[in-house]
């Protein structure tokens, strides 16, 4: 029986069963990918579209409702010429998609509310948009999009001029794509004729297993084509994001280790892969009693996580300066505490997704990634075979955070589309995605500072544990970075740091925004606000007097010659600080009921690129024979913007216009290696590569031409005419041989790797090129009857050596905001338990307040232009700021995140009796 | 992937008998819980009869007495309805605070009290105004119409066809949401009027109820003082990683409180 309905004001038949979900049927079976899948459980709010007008989660609707109905999909907002709705414009110029995943959603619910309402209020608009998330941008740049179209503000947006585009706010390159629903993610490429690939994974988080008989399920089964175990894999059945580690398997192997692994993989079509229920496929679980959290896997008699590791310890990172338990004794006052975080889930909207062909002797995989050369390093090694018979073809990121720097999909996608010869798709549904991808590590710090009654820091001691769960994943870069930011960005003469890994029946702990680091400046800052309050001093004055200066050595003996611009963080905040702290005193005073408010600070710093390790990029920038300029990045965007980033610094390089330059981005084949888009790094060290390709490009021209520094190009035609004061000098591109990278006649190439050195058995040495710094003053209100905290106010300042493009850092910061704000008072993941988005709790609109952003530019000389990185420090210093303001508004130091409401009235009940 | 036959009723008689008929038949309201519950493979009907064509249940008459909400009416609609508002404003801020607007343009009334979640918001409503259920075969106390956790008093082919609100001299419903689905993890309905003082509590226990010690301070003195001391006993409640019986237990008297101090203005 066929179902019809107006889809965009036309007609649409289709033949799928009636319960289908609608969003399933307007991206498979009519190819309205526009409209996106965060869920299918009417959570995330990515699918929604309008139904006869209002906004509904189409996951949720069976397709049987709405025959003969209007169905408006973001494909449908834009006018037939393709011009886009003022709506979309807005969404364009605001800056309101970052990674763009929720973006066709936030339109569909947007377009709804005008449809009822032109000039919605503030409150209106958060409420009518409240139903989808969105993980990138802290919500506040989509309501002031929404805002302007209720009401112009009059702002303008720059199309910058030659020599302009550094520090510009510049549109996105890929924005436009983003807004009109055409931007094509993990999940919105694969041929048709694609088979599907689904995991099935252990409901058990340690067992051990063997597999059955498999006849019985394809004879049940005409449409199930294989089911690929560990047997079928052809090289190493490992993998991990460090060359000497590959612990993960791809399908485990007789063994499972936490609840989600992928046991087998079923390859073919749609409903049988899907229609195959998991208890029917052969596996005999052998259960064994699960190892979470710290204590039972170190307890004497706990089992062995991995047989190599003794006592379950991955590993311990140290780093010790002069000598700590010696110079506390001369402190004047010393503070010790015991600080706890959970795990914490990435939550981009776009759960893991991609697709892989074998093309020849190659295989290609298409896939949402950060990491396009680590996959396909990673799948080689898992293929057995050579690197460059993988093409790793990334796609539009819809969300990454560090989550998507591990392999996902492709594994099993790539071996499907190897052994079956066919094109194979797979798609993690959201359980999927929270159950095995990776998470922050919880931890477990204790720590003591100690100071002087004058206000100088002495020395600090501290010892993490870090629960990097089955998998050592990226534990090993947390175990490092901790000790080496352990003590804030502080001047300290001498500290001692230890943080170990600690493997359990967890989910895999890996990367998420700051690598252990917020975790750990919740305890840093929780104990310079009691060491402050000690002393009689004012928490930021003493930061101030403590912020780590250029002509300083940090606990690794790293002497900051450049760019160290907390203190000038820190002055920018004093203003807003003051008046802050003084209304909510006075809203005390006044109120005296059980609303209480306050304010606190928090400081962070960051390492910028990977720890002590070589982590280089590659930037080429060609120029073909009819004049066309092409960069070729392999700085994979995720929603940070380096799309656009990358180009306005080799635009400014080169010397021609933005728009100018054409961008071939991602794949492993058109663009060189320019590493992980992970560590802050990318802004740094690949806007350096780029800077500096563009500028070796511009110096070939220069020298051909034979002309001097100021003189500016005009390409086209095929011819690039250099014009230097009254000189002007054509060369015909057509003429020379196009024997260049990607066709091209010329090409500027550059490698930049940021000075680093390695750690030696003291943790000494200069682990980072350069790191950012931050500060942020968070505003709260505490019910102190319910526990609720409400943040009322963020007032940021981060140094990012330059903003390459300020709109963009400050969407970082407003993102980084609310996701330290969700660490900070509400998420936590629990291994199966919450690997839904309704259980698991993010910030949604409301959540998220008002951001001040103040941007600090002490130039980094090794950066592009001055620049360096701001996508993790955004986050570090929320969580310390939140937790100082609901001290200062109620006397409770909170030291366990997240700060759930029950844990906040727990702390105010003991408070009280104390 | 689904073997069964998918109906649009045009009637309520033609529903009921579909349903009847069918040797497992479900009714399909808005639909919202439909595909979690198929695809988790919580039901497996054998058929589904979608109300969604029958006009006469959706509606919203206000009269002098009472306020009446046809069943297949959306939450937004009763949000957005300045008559409920005037008459009965507690009930409009529950509707408008029902999960997020895709969930109130397609919930329904009816389809919220038959599947009787025990974090619903309605629930509280019906029991916390003393309403009266309709369906296509009796009326039902709204006491008597919540039976346990996702259980009502409604035989299998029985239909809500509308609820009859009392309009009380004073109400206020007060919630405190999970941050996530806007689900109460516990709300408190109190009102006084024409169906005596009433505190219906939801989101606590696994399904609502009225807190009777409460209703009996307020019967003698409709204040927050009232309340504020009387505890909620926490043996059975729910407890889960949102919330421990021992906080949801606070919270019913903090929500009640506060819907006191709400209700007198």
């Amino acid at each position: 029986m066929s179902i019809s309905f107006n889809l965009n004001g036309k007609s649409a038949v289709t033949d799928a069963e009636p319960v289908s979900r609608l969003s399933h049927v307007l991206r498979e079976d009519l190819g309205y990918t526009g409209t996106k899948v965060g869920c299918d459980a009417g959570d995330c709010g990515a699918c929604t579209v309008l139904l006869d007008g209002e906004q509904v989660c189409s996951c949720l609707v069976p397709l049987a409702q709405v025959a003969g109905r209007d169905v408006t999909t973001v494909e449908g907002l834009a006018g037939e010429d393709g011009r886009l709705t003022e709506l979309q414009q807005a969404f364009h110029e605001y800056g309101a998609a970052q990674c763009g995943i929720c973006t066709p959603g936030m339109l569909m619910a947007a377009a709804d509310l005008f449809k009822h309402n032109e000039t919605p209020t503030d409150d209106q608009i958060l409420d009518a948009l409240g139903g989808v998330l969105c993980r990138c941008t802290g919500y506040r740049n989509i309501v002031d999009a929404v805002k302007h179209v209720v009401q112009p503000n009059g702002v303008t947006f720059e199309n910058p001029e030659v020599g302009d585009a550094m520090g510009a706010r510049a549109l996105k390159t890929d924005g436009l794509e983003k807004v009109d629903g055409t931007e094509m993610y993990g999940a919105d490429q694969a041929p048709a004729d694609a088979l599907w690939a689904r995991a099935v994974r252990s409901p058990h988080a340690n067992a051990t297993f063997t597999l059955g008989d498999f006849q019985p399920l394809y004879d049940k089964w005409p449409g199930l084509e294989r089911v690929l175990t560990a047997a079928d894999v052809p090289g190493l059945n490992g993998y991990g994001v460090y060359p000497d580690v590959k612990d993960q398997p791809a399908f485990a192997d007789g063994q499972v280790r936490f609840k989600g692994e992928n046991v087998v993989a079923l390859i073919g079509d749609y409903d049988s892969v899907y229609g195959i229920r998991d208890e029917d496929v052969p596996i005999h679980y052998e259960k064994r009693d699960d190892i979470y959290g710290f204590d039972a896997a170190l307890a004497e008699d706990a089992h062995r996580i991995h047989d190599n590791h003794p006592g379950n310890i991955m590993a311990e990172g140290f780093v010790k300066k002069g000598d700590a338990a010696a110079a506390m004794k001369t402190a004047d006052v010393v503070i010790e505490d015991y600080y706890q975080t959970g795990f914490v889930e990435h939550g981009y909207i776009e759960p893991e997704a991609g697709w892989a062909r074998r093309v020849g002797d190659r295989l290609e995989i298409t896939v949402s990634t950060q990491a396009p050369y680590m996959d396909r390093d990673e799948i080689a090694n898992i293929m057995g075979l050579p690197k460059d018979a993988i093409r790793v073809i990334p796609t539009a990121c819809g969300g990454g955070f560090g989550g998507k720097l591990d392999l996902g999909v492709h594994p099993v996608i790539g071996l499907a589309a190897w052994v079956l010869n066919k094109p194979v798709r797979c798609t993690w549904n959201r359980i999927e995605s929270m159950s095995a991808s990776t998470k922050r590590h919880p931890s477990r710090i204790t720590a003591r500072y100690g100071c002087t009654k004058d206000g100088d820091l002495v020395a600090y001691e501290v010892d993490g544990d870090f629960d990097t769960g089955a998998y050592v994943s990226w534990g090993l870069t947390v175990k490092d970075r901790v000790p080496v930011h352990a003590t804030g960005p502080y001047f300290v003469p001498h500290v001692e740091a230890r943080a170990r890994g600690i493997f359990t029946n967890g989910t895999p702990a890996g990367a998420f925004r700051g690598f252990g680091i917020p975790q750990a400046a919740i305890a840093h800052d929780n104990l310079m606000d009691r060491m402050a309050e000690a002393i009689g001093m004012d928490p930021l004055e003493f930061r101030l007097r403590n912020a780590i200066r250029k002509g300083q050595e940090t606990a690794t003996g790293q002497l900051l010659e450049y760019s160290a611009g907390l203190d000038q963080c820190l002055e920018a905040l004093r203003d807003p600080w003051r008046k802050a702290r003084a209304e909510a005193e006075k809203f005390n005073a006044e109120t005296n009921g059980v609303k209480r408010r306050g304010v606190g600070v928090g400081c962070m710093w960051y390492g910028c690129g990977n720890t002590s390790l070589s982590n280089p990029s590659t930037m080429q920038i060609g120029v073909a024979a009819d004049g066309k300029v092409t960069l070729y990045s392999g700085a994979q965007d995720i929603g940070q913007g380096t799309n656009t980033t990358m180009v306005q610094v080799v635009a400014d390089a080169l010397g021609i216009r933005m728009d100018e330059v054409n961008l071939v981005w991602g794949d492993t084949d058109l663009t060189a290696d320019a590493g992980k888009s992970s560590a802050s790094r990318q802004a740094y060290v690949s806007g350096r590569a780029a800077m500096e390709a563009g500028e070796d490009l511009r110096g070939q021209i220069l020298r051909m031409a034979n002309a001097g520094h100021d003189a500016t190009f005009d390409f086209g035609d095929g011819k690039l005419t250099v014009t230097d004061g009254d000189a002007v000098r054509v060369i015909d591109l057509a003429k020379l041989p196009a024997d260049k990278h990607g066709g091209n006649v010329l090409l500027g190439e550059a490698t930049f790797d940021p000075p680093a050195t390695p750690l030696d058995e003291m943790g000494q040495g200069n682990p980072y090129g350069t790191y950012g710094f931050g500060a942020q003053v968070a505003e709260v209100e505490v019910d102190t009857e319910l526990g609720t905290v409400k943040v009322l106010h963020v007032w940021a300042a981060h140094d990012v050596g330059a903003a390459i493009n300020p709109a963009q850092v400050e969407g970082q910061i407003h993102g980084g905001v609310a996701q330290g704000l969700g660490l900070a008072l509400m998420e936590e993941y629990i291994p199966g338990r919450t690997n839904n988005l309704h259980d698991y709790l993010m910030p949604t609109f409301g959540d998220v307040p008002p951001i001040d952003v103040f941007l600090i530019e002490d130039p980094e000389p090794t950066g592009p232009y001055g620049a360096k990185g701001i996508g993790e420090p955004a986050l570090i210093p929320t969580p310390p700021a939140i937790f100082g303001a609901i001290y200062h508004a109620t006397g409770v130091h909170m030291k366990q995140a997240p700060a759930t409401p029950d844990r906040v009235r727990a702390a105010l009940l003991a408070h009280k009796g104390e | 992937m689904y073997d069964f036959n998918y109906k649009r009723a045009s009637s309520v008689d033609e529903a009921s008998s579909s349903v009847s008929n069918a040797d497992e038949g479900k009714f399909v309201a808005g639909g919202m819980t439909l595909l979690p519950t198929l695809k988790q493979r919580l039901a497996m009907p054998s058929d589904l009869v979608d109300l969604a064509d029958i006009g006469e249940l959706v509606g919203i008459t206000v009269d002098s007495g009472s306020v009446t909400i046809g069943a297949m009416t959306p939450h937004a609609l009763v949000h957005a309805s300045d008559d409920v508002k005037n008459a009965i404003p507690a009930l409009s801020k529950l509707a408008g605070l029902i999960g997020d607007p895709m969930v109130r343009n397609r919930g329904t009334i009816g389809g919220s009290i038959s599947n009787n979640d025990p974090a619903a918001d309605y629930p509280s409503a019906v029991v916390g105004l003393g309403a009266t259920v309709h369906t296509n075969k009796r009326e039902i106390a709204g006491d008597d119409f919540f039976t346990g956790m996702f259980e009502t008093a409604l035989e299998e082919d029985e239909l809500v066809t509308k609820v009859i609100f009392p309009t009380p001299e004073k109400a206020a419903y007060m919630k405190f949401p999970n941050p996530a689905s806007r689900y109460a993890v516990v709300g408190t309905f109190v009102s006084q009027g024409p169906q005596g003082t009433r505190v219906a509590v939801t989101g606590a226990g696994p399904y609502v109820f009225r807190q009777s010690d409460m209703e009996a301070a307020l019967e003698a003195n409709f204040a927050p003082e009232s309340v504020e001391s009387i505890k909620q006993d926490d043996a059975d409640l729910n407890s889960d990683i949102h919330a421990s019986a021992e906080y949801r237990a606070h919270l019913v008297t903090i929500m009640a409180k506060r819907a006191v101090a709400e209700a007198n203005g």
